[in-house]
């Protein structure tokens, strides 16, 4: 549905996209994600045809967007970060317009409008002016006009930012929703999101991808893991044991504050060490100390540390070799 | 001509339900009421009152100075917030990645600021049922006056919406338009302080007034008509260029 390769996209001298390749099969779900600035409006703005890539190439539902830009365009419902209305036109007269500018049969116009205003939940906003609305309802029209011409492509720029945790979930349950056949790419800086609504993610920062995947793929992904053990350890020997075994690192100690003897130690894992070979060395190792193990819990790292970590790992690596690539 | 006629329809509306047409309307109609009451009673009070020269020929000729102010007042208001308003509030970027080309964009727009320019003189219509009452009024030469004010509308709005494309800021738009038709305006001025010559010629060609003053004859210049073909087209053409050079701003 979205093919894009090598997508570089410049304002004068700042690079926001830089040699972008990726591609979105249909009926996907697919959120773009990156921190603030990473470039993600700007590529969403290129591949609804807002915007000219400065080099590369992009086709949408088959269709160059720089041969035939109608025809990618026709294929495709965007929602502008933001929310972009006119203020002075009633909900109904705004999406009128829209349904006509994208050419929506005649006959079909008023179900059109009728559908895409239920589905995203404003038909009892029908008559009111968009400039009375609050913030979360004008997003809402915003996404009924992407959703207005039902194209088999919609390109949500930040969905569900300004709206209040009721509206997000409602949000997502649509976006979830509208599956079928239809192919869906979000953008979003907000983790869980793309936890909640996305089969697949892509990660951007500073204009380039850093990973793509599955979110399970992207956990796979994470360089630590961390294992937090509860013990009663009358002679306070932990320490020393952990420190024996290779590949743990102790991290911190924390006493209980109800009995001196217990306490809760949080270890991490040295990258490539099997997390089940780990935990069952560190369980006979605390046995045979005379430590009594009352929990080990391993803990996931969360998306949001996979996402700082990625996005780190990447500042590290483009830091070294800015002055060249910039230049 | 993908969008034409939905971009032209919601620029109407866009118009006629916010307060800015409205004022204009009620200040234009002010004006004009001001200026064709004075002409009626400079010509009541006349004894003697030849063939050519009646109100409705000083209204739109031989007056038209004032008539032309408030066109500098009128147009630049009305043209201003056509694009400069849309690349404010963003709502350019929906518009654009709709299926239209820049051309059905500009035109779109173009049409309607043109069609509310026509509407806005519409009630003018009034003073000659008005002058008819109490007198002979030859319709030809009331056609080729509301032709020549067609013409002149044509040309400043197609350069008020191309000072509009230039900016994202009404204001600065405004003045633009203001500093360029006025520029234009007081060029056709030039007419009546140069010695004869070719910038004397060039002057004639271009005024304003010169033209409203053969149009209200019933002279209808080809040249003229032209000119504001051309100063139409040319402001058009380049907003398009202009509108399409956004993509890569």
């Amino acid at each position: 549905m979205i093919e894009v390769s090598n997508l570089t996209k410049d304002y004068g001298t700042v690079v926001a996209v830089r040699d972008l390749s990726f591609s979105v099969g249909k009926g996907e779900i697919v959120g773009f994600l990156g921190p603030n600035g990473a470039g993600k409006s700007t590529t969403l703005r290129v591949l609804a045809g807002f915007l000219g890539a400065t080099s590369g190439r992009v086709r949408i539902a088959g269709h160059d967007i720089a041969e035939a830009p109608l025809a990618a365009r026709r294929a495709l419902g965007y929602m502008p970060e933001s929310a972009p209305l006119y203020p002075e036109l009633r909900v109904v007269e705004y999406l009128q317009f829209r349904a006509r500018l994208k050419e929506v049969p005649r006959a079909k116009q008023s179900a059109a409008i009728g559908s895409a205003m239920e589905r995203a939940g404003v038909g009892h906003m029908a008559g009111t002016v968009i400039g009375h609305l609050s913030k979360g309802y004008r997003q809402r029209v915003a996404l009924a006009d992407a959703l207005v011409s039902d194209p088999p492509l919609l390109i949500l720029d930040e969905p569900t930012a300004g709206l209040d945790p009721n509206q997000i979930r409602e949000v997502r349950a649509l976006i979830k929703g509208l599956g079928g056949d239809r192919t869906v790419l979000l953008s979003t800086h907000i983790l869980s999101e793309v936890e909640a609504t996305c089969e697949r993610a892509l990660v951007i920062d500073r204009g380039r991808l850093v990973a793509e995947g599955t979110i399970e793929e992207l956990r796979a992904r994470q360089h630590s893991s961390t294992l937090s053990v509860r013990v009663r350890d009358p002679n306070a020997s932990a320490e020393a044991t952990i420190g024996r075994i290779s590949g743990l690192n102790l991290q911190s100690v924390n006493a209980d504050p109800g009995s001196a003897d217990r306490r809760t130690l949080l270890i991490t894992l040295n990258e490539g060490l099997e997390p089940e070979t780990a935990i069952e060395t560190l369980v006979r190792a605390l046995t045979e100390a005379g430590i009594g193990i009352h929990a080990l819990i391993p803990e996931q790292a969360s998306l949001e540390q996979i996402f700082s970590e990625l996005t780190a790992h990447e500042k590290m690596a483009t830091g070294a070799a800015e002055p060249g690539a910039d230049s | 001509m993908n969008g034409f006629l939905a971009i032209y329809r919601r620029e109407v509306l866009g118009l006629w339900v916010t307060p800015l047409a409205w004022v204009l309307l009620t200040v234009f109609l002010v004006l004009q009421g001001a200026i064709f009451y004075s002409i009626i009673t400079h010509f009541a009070s006349m004894a003697d009152v030849s063939v050519d020269t009646g109100p409705v020929q000083a209204y739109f000729g031989q007056e038209s100075i004032f008539l032309l102010m408030t066109l500098l007042l009128v147009c630049p208001a009305l043209s201003m917030r056509v694009f400069a308003e849309e690349r404010r509030s963003g709502t350019i970027e929906s518009l654009l990645t709709a299926p239209v080309t820049p051309a059905s964009v500009v035109l779109g727009k173009y049409a309607a600021l043109l069609t509310t320019y026509a509407l806005i003189w519409l009630p003018t219509l009034l003073y000659v049922v008005i002058l008819r009452k109490t007198g002979v009024v030859d319709w030809g030469v009331v056609g080729s006056s509301y032709l020549g004010l067609l013409g002149i509308g044509a040309a400043y709005l197609s350069l008020g919406t191309l000072m509009s494309a230039m900016t994202k800021s009404q204001l600065v738009a405004l003045l633009l338009t203001i500093f360029l038709e006025f520029g234009l305006f007081i060029l056709g001025v030039g007419e009546y302080i140069f010695d004869p010559g070719l910038f004397r010629d060039l002057c004639a060609h271009v005024s304003m007034m010169g033209q409203m003053e053969d149009f209200s004859k019933g002279i209808l210049d080809l040249r003229r008509i032209v000119f504001d073909g051309t100063v139409t087209a040319l402001g058009l053409f380049v907003t398009t260029r202009v509108v399409d050079s956004w993509r890569w701003g």
